[in-house]
């Protein structure tokens, strides 16, 4: 039993955390796109700021459960094969990245219009102003975030045991819901809290430590 | 007929609603002067002033930064050209999460300067506006006249020919403005540098500036030396600015004459209530 939690809990962060990069990664993307193009932003282009809203929009209204049923034919195409860890990692991408772009937005919403100003100020070219300005004015907050995603995303990698995708939320449905053994279940849930607990503490302490507003 | 480094024409801005924040407005700023711009909140000034470096983008008219038009220029062009106009504002504006040192390298980095140069620079300048003991502290600790301070140098730090200040001391207090006032003073003479100094406070006008433009609804009505413009105000709006003022400035003088504190007249009228 033990080498069976090992072996779950091992999958579940290898899902999590390889998705949380990826999503993060196109989640930032999408998320300076809406900022930068909004109306009254750095380089504003209506059209593609308003597409892009809508396609996050609506992929964000879609339930985790029934995108992961939805997609199986593009995750076979990427990866292969629709079971295994691998296999999630791929739902959870898409079904994350638009929750990310918003937090991401967000975030980089909170920085002060004034600052901006003052760089374009000194003559900063837009794609200057995210990258000296922008983001790390925005870090604590996008730090904060990204623990705030990676939770999301464990909790979503849970259901991943409903089409073979393995892991702690595998086991507990498996074991805990339909053999009755309420221990492994206890087990797991208990890894699963410990786990969102530390991401927690780590992202807030990590935010609160690279702040220079408040020391 | 001294140079015009700033040439204002026919500068007019509209807002998508509401109406018009400027409306024709030209004038020229003359190298090496500091000149001021003052009218009541909602005259135009901000608006005025961020069109000067392109901020905001006039609806209409032309602005000449050494007899360029900077409409005509093109993206880096403009971006080389605010690089030799420097600007401060009412809330400092700094870069929260970097030191004092490296918010004064920002602009040199932007300009492409080396690091170690950059540094170099920027550690000059500290001592310029006297706060070398903060460089490596962050803005958060520091006080409205140290930010302040901060500001002014990474303004500067470009060498600029030109120093645009939007209400630079409007959110401090007299004292802490007089320190403010006379470090852009020296940096004008020192370095030339021609000043441009937008407020709605009388006495920065006075203390500061050769010249005065007076705003009010969106139009300049008024400009010309600052003597002349306070002694013999032709427009009502720079009567009024002069007067509220004066009648404040009059009490004072008055009270301080026969000894009397502000604050005791205030004390008496709150026991009266
Ligand atoms: N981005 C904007 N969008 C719409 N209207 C604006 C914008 N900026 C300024 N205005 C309007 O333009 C007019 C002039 O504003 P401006 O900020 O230039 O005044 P000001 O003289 O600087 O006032 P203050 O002393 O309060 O700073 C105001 O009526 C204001 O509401
Ligand atoms: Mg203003």
């Amino acid at each position: 039993m033990f080498g069976m939690i090992i072996k779950g809990l091992w999958e579940t962060l290898y899902m999590t955390l390889f998705s949380t990069f990826l999503a993060y990664l196109f989640g930032m993307l999408i998320g300076i796109v809406l900022v930068v193009t909004d109306k009254g932003g750095l380089f504003p282009v209506a059209a593609l700021n308003k597409t892009l809203g809508l396609i996050v929009n609506l992929a964000r209204s879609v339930p985790f459960l029934i995108l992961l049923i939805a997609i199986l034919p593009f995750t076979r195409l990427v990866v292969g094969t629709t079971i295994g860890p691998t296999a999630m990692v791929v739902p959870l991408v898409v079904a994350s990245t638009p929750f990310i772009a918003r937090l991401v937005e967000s975030s980089l919403k909170e920085v002060d219009s004034g600052v901006i100003e003052a760089a374009s100020s000194m003559g900063a070219s837009p794609l200057q102003i995210i990258y000296k300005v922008l983001l790390p004015e925005a870090r604590p907050s996008l730090i904060l975030g990204a623990a705030i995603s990676t939770i999301t995303i464990l909790s979503y990698s849970a259901m991943a045991g409903i089409v073979g995708g393995r892991g702690l939320g595998d086991l507990a449905i498996r074991y805990g819901y339909y053999r009755y053994q309420s221990d492994i279940m206890l087990i797991t849930v208990a890894i699963l809290v410990i786990i969102v607990q530390i991401l927690q503490e780590v992202g807030a302490r990590l935010a609160r430590f690279l702040d220079k507003r408040l020391k | 007929m001294p140079d015009a480094i700033i040439r204002a024409q026919g500068l007019t801005k509209s807002f998508d609603k509401g109406d018009l924040a400027l409306e024709d407005v030209s004038f020229d700023i003359y190298s090496g002067e500091i000149f001021g711009v003052i009218g009541k909140s909602g005259a135009g000034k901000s608006t005025l002033v961020r069109c000067l470096n392109f901020l905001e983008r006039p609806s209409a008219g032309e602005v000449y930064f050494q007899g360029e038009a900077l409409s005509g220029m093109s993206r880096k062009k403009l971006y080389q050209a605010r690089q030799s106009i420097g600007m401060i504002f009412q809330q400092f504006n700094l870069l929260m999460q970097r030191t004092v040192l490296d918010n004064v390298c920002f602009p040199l980095e932007i300009a492409g300067w080396k690091r170690e140069t950059a540094k170099k620079r920027a550690a000059e300048l500290l001592e310029l506006v006297k706060l070398s003991e903060k460089a490596g502290t962050y803005p958060a600790k520091l006080s409205g006249g140290q930010r302040q301070r901060v500001a002014i140098a990474r303004a500067v730090a470009c060498g600029p020919k030109a120093l645009l200040c939007d209400e630079a001391t409007s959110a401090l207090d007299p004292e802490t403005t007089r320190d403010i006032l006379s470090l852009l003073r020296d940096i004008n003479l020192r370095f030339g540098i021609t000043i441009v100094v937008i407020t709605h406070e009388m006495q920065v006008i006075e203390n500061l500036c050769g010249r005065v433009a007076v705003m009010d609804a969106a139009r300049v009505v008024e400009i010309g030396g600052v003597r002349e413009v306070f002694s013999r105000p032709k427009s009502e709006a720079a009567r009024a600015l002069i007067n509220t003022d004066g009648e404040a400035a009059a009490l004072l003088r008055f009270l301080g004459k026969n000894g009397v504190s502000i604050e005791e007249v205030l004390g008496h009228v709150w026991h009266d209530n």
